[in-house]
């Protein structure tokens, strides 16, 4: 028998705030080693409900499990690693060094009075190596540029060796080359580590033949099975209006 | 230097100061990268308020004052969190608020005047064996606090929602975080004052991040340069006549300007 668990299972999830629907009847399952892009026009709900994925928003209505269990008997978070949009856009001040952001992964994994174990060390310096920040261990946080303090910021979340990544649109102020190495860099974690990854991004086009199931969100879901032949400009255009062209063009560049 | 130490008040101020320095600084950093400056001169004027009951109704002002930072601080985290109210102005509401209410109570006890004084600007060299003994206990139980939540509260004031999502129990850290800060600065408004303990809190830590180190280094620096000002502020009030609250100020303050100096671009 060929039975995969749900990861996530969403069912009938409305999100409705100051009388204005966000989400509707919004209801998915992802499954381990799946790679989802989410898309879809700003103001259209998906940072909510990444926001409602991560327990840091409650729904209006409407139920979602996480490995087969509901939110709030959730214990197991280290499974999840969540990279914020905000991720490349740390304040420059702020007294870190890259060994210090990724050593923060391990936290909820350590306990208290404990020291650091050899599995913490070891975590730490593999989510490095794997996001090529291993040569920046000592360097300031606020001195790096946008592409890696993003890389730091992913092996903070590889660090406590997650089963699920949750990227927000990390690549703001980040320039294409380090873009694309970013997208190789996924496309391994979820072919090698499988890794689930969920990916919200305008960027679609590019990683189109790594991912497995694109998800239009626009204050309902629409699931595209097949997002490497179905992301016809039309349908683009309905979703984003003008923005449209954009992704389009990268599509057809890639 | 050695002979002022022959005297007792000198060496319980020093000890009062030299710990008050190490609590202020390591509780500072994280307050400063919390960007909870304004929290704690909002609780140094609510701990005036124990002080000023303290003094009227007879009892150990520094324990009034602890209970009422504590009451305060909780207050204020409620307040934040479950309304939507501008986090700035709840504290210019409390901060003023507090130093109104102790005013009245003072002048309503009319001769405490002058232990009042003590209290706003402190009084390091009348800080008392029961003073030092009430500072170490409680010093020492907050400063194992915070050194134990220390890799937690550095996850908060990086991203308080990563944190959150990585499964650090973010409510009750922050909870215990203005617990601890509340009673830290409560025990060192005998020494610096409750208009000064902002002060000896902040600009160690903003010194020291001028260095753009990493973490613990930072927080090294924040100490070091916090009991260099709490030493040579005392120092300088001895030898000058000068009150000891504001000498330390302004010694941490020349700290401060020297960090700026020598690290600018």
């Amino acid at each position: 028998m060929n039975f995969k668990a749900a990861i996530f299972d969403v069912k009938n999830l409305n999100f409705v705030s100051k009388g204005h629907k966000i989400l509707t009847n919004i209801s998915f399952e992802i499954f381990q080693a799946e790679y989802i892009a989410i898309i879809g026009p700003n103001g259209g709900g998906k940072t909510t409900l990444i926001r409602m994925l991560l327990g840091l928003s409650k729904p209006t209505s409407g139920e979602i499990k996480l490995y087969g269990k509901k939110m709030s008997h959730f214990k197991r978070w280290d499974k999840i690693g969540y990279v914020p949009q905000r991720a490349s856009l740390v304040d420059a001040a702020f007294p870190a060094t890259v060994e210090d952001i990724v050593n923060m992964g391990r936290t909820s994994k350590r306990k208290l009075f404990s020291k650091k174990t050899k599995e913490d060390i070891e975590a730490v310096e593999s989510a490095m190596a794997k996001m090529d920040v291993t040569h920046l261990r000592d360097r300031m946080v606020g001195e790096l540029s946008g592409g890696q303090r993003q890389r730091a910021m992913i092996a903070r979340a590889l660090a406590s060796r997650p089963e699920i990544l949750i990227l927000d649109e990390p690549n703001t102020g980040v320039d294409t080359i380090s873009q694309n190495r970013f997208y190789e860099l996924l496309r391994k974690l979820n072919k090698e580590e499988k890794i689930t990854i969920v990916f919200i991004t305008h960027d679609v086009g590019v990683i189109a033949d790594d991912i497995a199931r694109l998800f239009t969100i626009n204050e309902k879901i629409q699931i595209c099975n097949n997002p490497s032949e179905a992301l016809s400009c039309e349908e683009m255009s309905k979703l984003y209006g003008i923005e449209a062209h954009l992704v389009c063009n990268h599509k057809h560049g890639h | 230097m050695l002979e002022i130490l022959e005297y007792d008040f000198m060496q319980r101020a020093f000890l009062a100061g030299i710990v008050i320095a190490l609590l202020a600084s390591i509780s500072g950093t994280f307050v400063v990268l919390r960007r909870y400056s304004m929290m704690s001169e909002t609780l140094a004027h609510s701990a005036l308020v124990g002080v000023a009951v303290g003094l009227i109704a007879g009892y150990n002002p520094m324990w009034i004052a602890v209970f009422m930072a504590i009451f305060s601080a909780w207050l204020i985290e409620y307040l934040r969190s479950h309304f939507s109210l501008y986090s700035d102005a709840v504290l210019a509401i409390f901060l003023s608020g507090a130093l109104a209410i102790a005013v009245i109570i003072v002048s309503l006890g009319g001769a405490f005047n002058n232990s009042l004084f003590s209290y706003l600007f402190g009084s390091i060299l009348a800080v008392s064996v029961e003073d030092i003994i009430t500072i170490c206990i409680f010093g020492g139980i907050s400063l194992a606090l915070l050194l134990t939540f220390s890799k937690e509260l550095y996850f908060i004031a990086y991203d308080e929602e990563v944190a959150q999502t990585s499964g650090i129990k973010v409510k009750f850290l922050n909870f215990l975080f203005v617990t601890i800060v509340a009673v830290i600065i409560a025990l060192s408004i005998r020494v610096v004052g409750s208009l000064l303990i902002g002060a000896l809190m902040v600009m160690p830590a903003i010194s020291a991040l001028q260095y753009k180190k990493g973490f613990v280094n930072t927080m090294l620096m924040a100490v070091f340069f916090a009991i260099m000002g709490v030493i040579s502020g005392m120092l300088f009030s001895f030898y000058f006549s000068l009150p000891s609250g504001a000498t330390i100020v302004l010694s941490v303050l020349a700290i401060f300007v020297f960090s700026l100096l020598a690290n600018r671009r």
